[in-house]
Parts: C-alpha cells; sequence; structure tokens
C-alpha cells in the first residue's frame, strides 16, 4: 500500500535480519554484563563485615520475595478489609502522589509551554518569572508542601507536581518554538484563521515529538521526585527505603530500591511504545 | 491573453479583466548594514487564467514579491490586489507552493490534502469524494496512506500542489517549486502543472531562477534585476506548448531572457 513497502519488500527483509543478528549479539553482551556484576556484588557482599553493610544479591533476591510474600491489611472502600501484599501496598502508597503529580504537572508544563512558545506577549510576560522558578530544585519546595499541605500524600505529590511541571514546560516551549513557519504559513493560505485552529492543527502534532520526549524524561525524574519527598516522611517505597534501612534491614531496603527500578522501566517501556505508535510518521 | 505593456506604466487605475494588479510596489528591510531595498516601484498586472513566470537572479527579489503577493508580507508602499481586493493576510484565494514542499510530515498524502478542508468553517458535503480526485488528477493513487517522509520529491511535490488546489483558490503562488527536483522529475511535473493549469484555468504565478523552465511554461515572463530588486523586462512567449527545448524560437526567447539578466 505504501510506498516503503512497495519498493523496499526485500531490503525490509533483509534489514530485519540484520538487526536480528545485532540484536542476538546485544542480548549476548548485556547477559555476560549482568552475570558478571551480579559476580563482583556477590564477592563483594561475601567480603564485607558487618554484612548489613552490603547485602549480597541471594539476600536482597529473598528480601524481595518477602515483600510480596507478606501481607498488609488494608481498610478499603466497599471491599472492607483486605490484606495485601505489603510490597505492592507501598507501591500503591507512592503511586497515589506520584500520578497526581507527574499528570498535573505534565498537563500544566504542556498548556504553559504551548502558551508561552505561541503567544509572544504571555512569553514577554511570563519570560522573567520562570527563569527565577524554574531552577529551583523540587525538593526545595518541600517547605510550602510541608506548610501548605502536610507531609502527606497532597504534600508529596505537590512537590513531584514542580518537577513535572518545568520538564514539560520546558518540552512543549522549545518544540513549538521549533515550529517551522512554512507549516503555519501554509496553514494560514489553507482557511487556518484563528489562534486555537493553528494550535490544534499545526503547533500541537508539529511539536509533538518534543512533547512526548519532555513527559518520558518526567516519567523517570519523578520517580527520584518521588524519593526524596518520601525521605521527608511521606508514605510510600522511598520510605520504607529509610525506614528499613534504620532498622538494619538494609536488603529490604535494596528490595524497595528494586521495585522503583522495576516500575519504571515497566513505565518507560510502555511510554515508548505509545511515542513510536503516535510518532509512526517520523 | 496576456496583457502586454501593462508593465511599463504606473497602472494607478486597475484594469478589470486582472486577476492581480501589483500596484507601485516597494519593499524595504533594516538590515546590519542599513536599510535594503528589496523591491523597487514594481508594476504588473496578470489576467484571469494567464501563466506568469517570474524569473531572476538571486537577491532580486522575487521571493519577497512571492511572499508579499501571498500575504506574508506588508508591502513599504503600495499594494496587492487581487480582484481589486487589497492583500493583507494569507488566505484561501491564493494558493501556495513552496520549493521545499512544506507538507504536514505527521499527515498522510490524504491528511495533507484533506488539510484546507477540515477547517470548521468549511462546509464540504463530499470531502472524501474530492481529496480522491485530487490524488487521482495528480497520480497519487495508491499512496493514500502514506507519509511524507515515504514519498520522493517528485511524489511530495505533488501532494503539496494537489494540498494547494484542495480548497479551490482562483490563484496559485509557486515559488521554486520544482528547484530541488532532478531534470526528468522535472519534465514530468511541467507537463503534469500545465495539464492540471488547463483542467482548472487557475491564474499561476510561478517563480523560477531557470530561465528555461519559465520559457517552458509561462505565457510571459517577468524579468528580474537586482539592486534595486525590480522588473526589468517582460516577455510574452508566443510559443504553442507543449514546447520543445530545441525549437529555434524556443531558443531565441531563452537567449533574450537571458541577455536581459546580463548572464
Amino acid at each position: 500500500m505504501s510506498l516503503g513497502t512497495a519498493t523496499n519488500g526485500d531490503d525490509e527483509v533483509a534489514a530485519f535480519e540484520f538487526i536480528k543478528d545485532t540484536d542476538r549479539l546485544r542480548l549476548g553482551r548485556g547477559v555476560v554484563g549482568i552475570t558478571a556484576f551480579l559476580v563482583v556484588w556477590w564477592a563483594g557482599a561475601q567480603l564485607t563485615t558487618p554484612s548489613y553493610l552490603l547485602p549480597g544479591p541471594v539476600v536482597t533476591a529473598v528480601a524481595f520475595v518477602e515483600l510480596f510474600v507478606q501481607t498488609t491489611p488494608v481498610a478499603l472502600p466497599l471491599l472492607g478489609d483486605v490484606a495485601i501484599p505489603t510490597g505492592l501496598f507501598k507501591l500503591g502508597q507512592s503511586l497515589l502522589h506520584y500520578i497526581p503529580g507527574l499528570l498535573l504537572g505534565g498537563v500544566g508544563g504542556i498548556a504553559l509551554g504551548v502558551s508561552m512558545g505561541w503567544s509572544r506577549r504571555l512569553d514577554d510576560y511570563l519570560t522573567p518569572i520562570v527563569r527565577i522558578l524554574r531552577p529551583i530544585p523540587p525538593l526545595a519546595w518541600v517547605v510550602f508542601a510541608i506548610l501548605w499541605f502536610g507531609i502527606h500524600h497532597t504534600g508529596a505529590a505537590f512537590i513531584v507536581f514542580v518537577g513535572s511541571l518545568w520538564i514539560n514546560f520546558y518540552g512543549a516551549y522549545s518544540g513549538v518554538e521549533g515550529v517551522s513557519t512554512d507549516y503555519t504559513e501554509v496553514a494560514s493560505s489553507l482557511g487556518v484563521e484563528t489562534d486555537w485552529q493553528m494550535i490544534r492543527l499545526v503547533i500541537l502534532p508539529a511539536a509533538a515529538p518534543s512533547v512526548l520526549t519532555a513527559f518520558r524524561t518526567s516519567i523517570g525524574r519523578c520517580w527520584m521526585i518521588v524519593v526524596g519527598a518520601e525521605l521527608f516522611g511521606a508514605p510510600g517505597v522511598g520510605y520504607e527505603i529509610i525506614n528499613a534501612s534504620n532498622n538494619l534491614a538494609v536488603d529490604t531496603s535494596v528490595a524497595y530500591m528494586l521495585v522503583i527500578s522495576l516500575v519504571y522501566v515497566g513505565m518507560d517501556v510502555s511510554f515508548r511504545t505509545f511515542e513510536r505508535r503516535v510518532l509512526a510518521w517520523r | 491573453m496576456a496583457l502586454t505593456d501593462s508593465t511599463t506604466e504606473s497602472s494607478h487605475q486597475r484594469v478589470t479583466e486582472a486577476k492581480i494588479v501589483v500596484d507601485g510596489l516597494s519593499k524595504r528591510y533594516d538590515a546590519h548594514g542599513g536599510p535594503v531595498t528589496a523591491l523597487d516601484d514594481v508594476n504588473f498586472q496578470v489576467g484571469h487564467g494567464e501563466f506568469v513566470c517570474i524569473v531572476g537572479p538571486s537577491g532580486c527579489g522575487k521571493t519577497t514579491l512571492f511572499r508579499t503577493i501571498a500575504g506574508l508580507e506588508s508591502p513599504t508602499e503600495g499594494g496587492i490586489y487581487v480582484d481589486d481586493e487589497r492583500v493583507t493576510d494569507p488566505g484561501i484565494d491564493r494558493g501556495m507552493v513552496f520549493q521545499n514542499y512544506a507538507l504536514f510530515p505527521w499527515r498522510t498524502v490524504r491528511g495533507n490534502i484533506r488539510f484546507g478542508l477540515d477547517r470548521p468553517t468549511c462546509d464540504c458535503p463530499n470531502c472524501e469524494k474530492r481529496v480522491q480526485e485530487l490524488i487521482n488528477l495528480v497520480g497519487l493513487s495508491g499512496f493514500e496512506d502514506a507519509y511524507p517522509k515515504e514519498l520522493s520529491g517528485g511524489m511530495k511535490q505533488r501532494v503539496g500542489i494537489a494540498r494547494a488546489l484542495a480548497v479551490d483558490p482562483d490563484v496559485l503562488l509557486m515559488d521554486e517549486p520544482f528547484g530541488s527536483l532532478d531534470p526528468d522529475t522535472r519534465d514530468t511535473l511541467h507537463a503534469e502543472l500545465l495539464h492540471i493549469w488547463r483542467e482548472t484555468s487557475k491564474t499561476v504565478l510561478f517563480v523560477t531562477h531557470e530561465v528555461e523552465e519559465a520559457v517552458t511554461l509561462g505565457d510571459r515572463v517577468l524579468v528580474m534585476a537586482a539592486d534595486p530588486g525590480r522588473v526589468s523586462e517582460v516577455v510574452d512567449v508566443s510559443l504553442d506548448r507543449p514546447r520543445q527545448r530545441t525549437d529555434i524560437e524556443f531558443v531565441e526567447y531563452v537567449s533574450e531572457i537571458r541577455d536581459s539578466l546580463g548572464q
């Protein structure tokens, strides 16, 4: 149907075989790398005394499994008391401030970035404010998070929001600034008259690659911020990392670190897949 | 059809048959080394359904002239009139085709051609049919769902032309549309453009720096000169189409224009 498949069928097959070969090679090297890492980790742990200073891979794996074997009773609306695996429960607590913060920051940042990238006047008014506020590390806002919301879900969500806001703001702003005037000129010759039409039909699709890359960045950065916020006492995985190590259960701390890592990898891979589908035209 | 001599006189009264009137048009910029006169008192008219080529060296202001007629830049002095209406903005009465195609890369061939028909204000009961007709007109059937990145340069420009035609503008403004294409593709597209022009009876203003291209296509050729940018000569090309580049008369037209350009 398309030119690519019509004329390049044979080339594509060849290309895929080539990719398969390099993929196999990369996979093999990856396995070697991770094995070497586990061996060094294990050896390091064996040589370390007292042993809690560096829990080895086996101890950590056991602690990881325990996170999902042990349960915590939770009073849920409608369902009443339900026993939930402790690891999932703590992860759920983190998600309660991670997801609202990430999404509100994303929507707010993209809206602000698109508006400022599009309107010269708004840009003039707001740029000085943005210049001052943007460099402030999100965790510095913990003061206001505590004062305004208390250090619970809302306070932690606020800190995540600040982090997500600026990453997404900058992605949208630079994306809109980079839209070629060719597109807007052609669009205006084809009857696009209002700002909103131009933003919807030209600016947003043209800036989408930059917007989506920024959002993907914020997915990772917000996990860092979540852990930071929880070190101040908000409940969740980050809090458990500190809590467990205070009780010298460092293996549990490392297990929670792995939970964050796995969740992040899962989200990143899903978002990349979504991104590739949306930006198939690139 | 050609309106001879209309360029030499400063035509302050507008002739009613003229589709486009360029009247005392000057354009000055402030550049680093002081003000630059990109266009100096340019006057000409283009008749309904006429195919006019503008040829000139780089820096003669032909792109500025194109952009001003398109409504993308405003004149310092004088004005542009289409159907006696002063041009102030881009509009759907003037379709634009660019050298770099400027296709929307996130839209398919069909999506690009539909763009002008998708406006909320556009009531278009038969959009699908019209888009398919345009796809057939420019010879792209089978590629409806391809993205621009999958197309060759010639195919991209066919999409660019179909997209401009979709909203049925009376005027087609083309800025070196075939400048990045190889000679064979360019010859094919010349023939196709002339075919489309006959089928749709559009008024075409075609900017190029290729003298032979101008003589191949135009009813008239406006020759521009630089410093300051101005129309230095107007050549009526009274040759039947399709024109052969090896014809004696064709060659004579080309050398006449080249002389005028000082090439």
